[in-house]
């Protein structure tokens, strides 16, 4: 009788420590990233904290298997963390998921940031990780223990085998709850999240089991939630398993906005990544550039989308994504009383604006994608110069185009990170101008195309310089831009958006409209028709010319605003010369009137 | 031994999420209920941000996956009704004849009642997955967001019967039958008012006669 309790009591141990050892491994399976140099795992083989490296218990994974009847996916840092040879069944068996974040990914991630933030609970600095400085949250803490405190003391009528028998059962259902349950905890998204995206993330989540447990405080415990199964009754004590964690709701969100960006941006459906070949015939060669292609695109689905809802309807976006619906179609955005940034004063900061709306900038991301832009290519008018109403998206165009056309795509999305933040305010100063700017009594194609277009063209400049200069017109704009839309001529504007601070008044567009349908003037020098209209605007008022040259210098599109202007001005003076050589040629008698006159 | 009745958080679906809602809570249930070596397999749900777990036993995919278009066949001729879906566990016993002369007797030892208020939308319903809804372009306006707010409401109800369905498997395990070598799951049955409108009654009468009379298994 002794000896039958004896090896009971054996089999009960047995079981209490394999209970303890898939327990682990369920927790680590479902918690510990793929090794992937994505997820920063340099310093993986330190995750698990174990203070022995022994591996005995490796040789027997598959036969643990088959305890409790649950098939595992192999896991070795489990395995061989849990130092099978040396643990006591008594000694509660502590897992903690950390969250960490490094302090250098911070610096490049708005999204790493505010997850710091979210977790601003227990910030501490570790140097488990060389030099860099790390931040680290436990986001779920796993205690399982055995309790023998009296309990066998409630004797039932079974006999230990069946005893036995029960106690495997509910170890066994305990343990199907808790593959349940660590996937349903918020941990498991970051996990999922972290595995299934090819992403690069600017966290990465460690499970430790360590050897020496710092308490929570009280505050950190009730900042967590706590779940406790119903522990499992054993011969001689009880198996009790319970899982403090926090509630990662805006976490999760944060988390996702950051990485969740590039994955739009790389396959977005105008992207030269994803469509390099593709060719806009209609675009003037001397501006065919590659960034100028992929935001014809972005212009392309506005003007779909601009198409869809006319002007004068309001597409009465809902609030959570007003600010993204306002990037997509201005007129929308324009008529939205409650927008906040349809005040166009500066205090509506871009950079405060941006950060408040992460997550809107991320859906901006993806809504152009939905958007069929091969309608639009037909439609297109020739003269139309690209633009983009989609500032991020356009952004996520121009990076890769900076590369000059399909680049690898990693080295844009590193960009992508890189600019967050610019992008993010000048979308905010995009917004301004674009609230401000009356263009919805423009005319379709050419009037709205303008103002974008400027912002578009802006390749070679920093974007900081850019972000001001955007935010300075914008501001500015409101008061001035009616004068300014009449003082100016329209046909620079019609120069591949040559001018960065035109006013859009409905004459403008009139006349645009206008100018495009007018048959070219010039066919036989160039096949693009944006210097033709050029060279005819400053023909009638050169010094206009100069003008929008200096203006568009200041702005975005310096390179190519320079180009159409002193090309326009340059062909003006040559073909003054030719005509003077012509005219002087073919009647020599001729008086200067006739040069004049001609 | 009673036969254990757990009703689950009634979840107000669209036509369209009843597939998805329900293969995740039957399996979840069934899974708790495969007691046999099982290789896990895990599911995330294309509608909602969950994942959630089978046995990965074809069989039970397959009876899972059949109950569930019966029941949406059935739903789309009743639709904007709330209906229940059981699913009940059993034990075969080959018994000594009782009234009912059967020689092999289910005895049911427990009871999921799976609640559905299925609805169908008013305007047509989003194609794809959730995140198509969330996309600016799809759903301009308000329709969007109430999609959107509805489909996040679900999920978390959806989380919360997960929830439930754990918490009754920790604290009722006494009445679980014990486990049999080369038994992968319980048997069990799904079963909802219409696969036999006219039986689903006597089914449940049924089971409750013998639910008192259930074997003693353990201890």
């Amino acid at each position: 009788m002794n000896r039958s309790s004896n090896s009971e009591g054996a089999k009960a141990e047995q079981i209490i420590f394999e209970f303890f050892a898939k327990t682990l491994h369920i927790i680590l399976e479902s918690r510990t990233p793929f090794m992937s140099s994505r997820n920063f795992s340099s310093s993986g083989e330190q995750m698990i904290c174990s203070p022995s490296s022994s591996s005995s218990s490796s040789s027997s994974v598959r036969p643990r298997d088959k305890w409790f009847n649950l098939a595992l996916r192999e896991c070795p840092a489990a395995l061989e963390s849990f130092d099978i040879g040396r643990r006591s069944t008594l000694e509660p068996l502590v897992v903690d998921v950390v969250l960490v974040a490094r302090a250098f990914d911070q610096m490049n991630s708005p999204g790493g940031r505010e997850l710091i933030r979210n977790f601003s609970g227990k910030e501490y600095n570790s140097d488990q990780d060389d030099c860099e400085t790390k931040n680290e949250q436990i986001i779920e803490r796993w205690l399982v223990q055995y309790d023998n405190r009296k309990v066998r003391e409630r004797r039932s009528s079974s006999s230990n085998n069946n005893k036995l028998q029960v106690m495997y059962k509910k170890a066994t259902l305990l343990l199907r709850s808790l593959f349940v349950m660590v996937r349903l905890l918020p941990a498991y998204k970051i996990f999922r999240e972290l595995n299934s995206s090819g992403q690069i993330f600017k966290f990465k989540l460690v499970p430790k089991v360590p050897t020496i447990v710092e308490p929570f405080t009280r505050i950190e415990e009730a900042e967590m939630q706590k779940f406790a199964f119903t522990p499992v009754d054993t011969i001689c004590g009880r198996l009790c398993m319970s899982v403090l964690y926090r509630s990662l709701s805006d976490v999760s969100c944060s988390q996702q906005s950051a990485p969740v960006s590039p994955t739009f941006i790389t396959d977005y459906v105008g992207s030269p990544l994803a469509d390099p070949l593709k060719s806009f015939p209609s675009l003037p060669l001397s501006y065919g550039s590659p960034p100028l292609m992929s935001f014809q695109r972005r212009h392309s689905w506005s003007f779909d989308r601009y198409k869809a809802s006319p002007p004068s309807v309001s597409c009465s976006p809902s609030p959570t994504r007003s600010d993204s619906q306002a990037l997509v179609t201005n007129p929308c955005s324009r008529r939205l009383p409650p927008h906040p940034c349809q005040d166009f004063t500066p205090p509506c900061s871009p950079s405060a604006h941006a950060q408040a709306f992460p997550r809107s900038i991320t859906r901006t991301e993806s809504a152009p994608v939905r958007i069929p832009a091969p309608t639009f290519e037909s439609k297109q008018n020739v003269v139309v110069p690209p633009s983009s109403h989609l500032k991020l998206s356009r952004h996520a165009s121009l990076k890769p185009v900076r590369n000059t056309g399909p680049v690898e795509s990693g080295a844009a999305l590193e960009k992508m990170h890189i600019y967050g933040r610019e992008d993010f305010r000048r979308n905010s100063g995009v917004k301004l101008s674009s609230n401000s700017s009356p263009r919805i009594s423009f005319s379709r194609s050419s009037s709205r195309s303008y103002q974008d277009g400027f912002d578009d063209t802006d390749f070679p400049c920093p974007f900081d310089v850019e972000y001001d200069e955007i935010t300075d017109s914008s501001s500015s704009r409101p008061g001035s831009f009616e004068q300014r839309g009449d003082a100016h001529e329209p046909p620079p504007l019609e120069s591949s958006g040559s001018y960065p601070k035109k006013s859009q008044d409905a004459a403008v567009g009139a006349l645009v409209n206008m100018l495009k349908k007018a048959p070219p003037l010039r066919q036989d020098v160039s096949e693009s028709s944006i210097p033709e209209l050029c060279w005819k605007n400053n023909k009638n008022k050169p010094g206009g010319g100069q003008e929008i040259a200096t203006a568009s210098m200041t702005a975005s599109g310096i390179a190519l605003a320079a180009k159409t202007t002193a090309d326009a001005l340059e062909e003006l003076r040559s073909y003054k010369e030719m005509k003077n050589v012509l005219l002087s040629e073919s009647t020599k008698d001729s008086s200067p009137f006739a040069v004049s006159e001609s | 031994m009673n036969c254990e009745v757990c009703n689950l958080k009634e979840l107000e679906v669209e036509s369209f999420e009843i597939r998805e809602v329900l293969r995740c809570v039957l399996h979840t249930i069934v899974f708790h209920r495969a007691l046999g070596l099982i290789r896990p397999k895990d599911i995330d749900l294309e509608l909602f941000d969950i994942t959630y777990v089978q046995c990965g036993e074809i069989e039970v995919e397959k009876k899972i996956d059949d109950k569930i278009e019966q029941f949406i066949t059935w739903i789309g001729k009743h639709p904007n009704k709330k209906s229940q879906i059981c699913l009940t566990f059993y034990e075969v016993k080959t018994k000594q004849p009782s009234w009912f002369t059967n020689k092999i007797e289910r005895l049911y030892w427990e009871q999921w009642n799976i609640n559905l208020s299925a609805f169908q939308p008013p305007t047509k319903p989003p194609v794809g997955k959730s995140h198509h809804s969330k996309l600016v372009m799809d759903h301009p306006g308000e329709e969007s967001e109430d999609i959107s707010s509805r489909r996040t409401l679900l999920e978390q109800s959806l989380q919360e019967v997960l929830f439930q369905i754990i918490k009754f498997v920790n604290e009722k395990k006494d009445h679980v039958p014990p486990i049999n070598d080369g038994v992968i799951y319980c048997p069990f049955e799904i079963t909802f008012p219409s696969s036999s409108d006219s039986t689903f009654g006597m089914d449940m009468l049924k089971r409750m006669l013998h639910s008192g009379g259930h074997p003693s298994m353990l201890s």
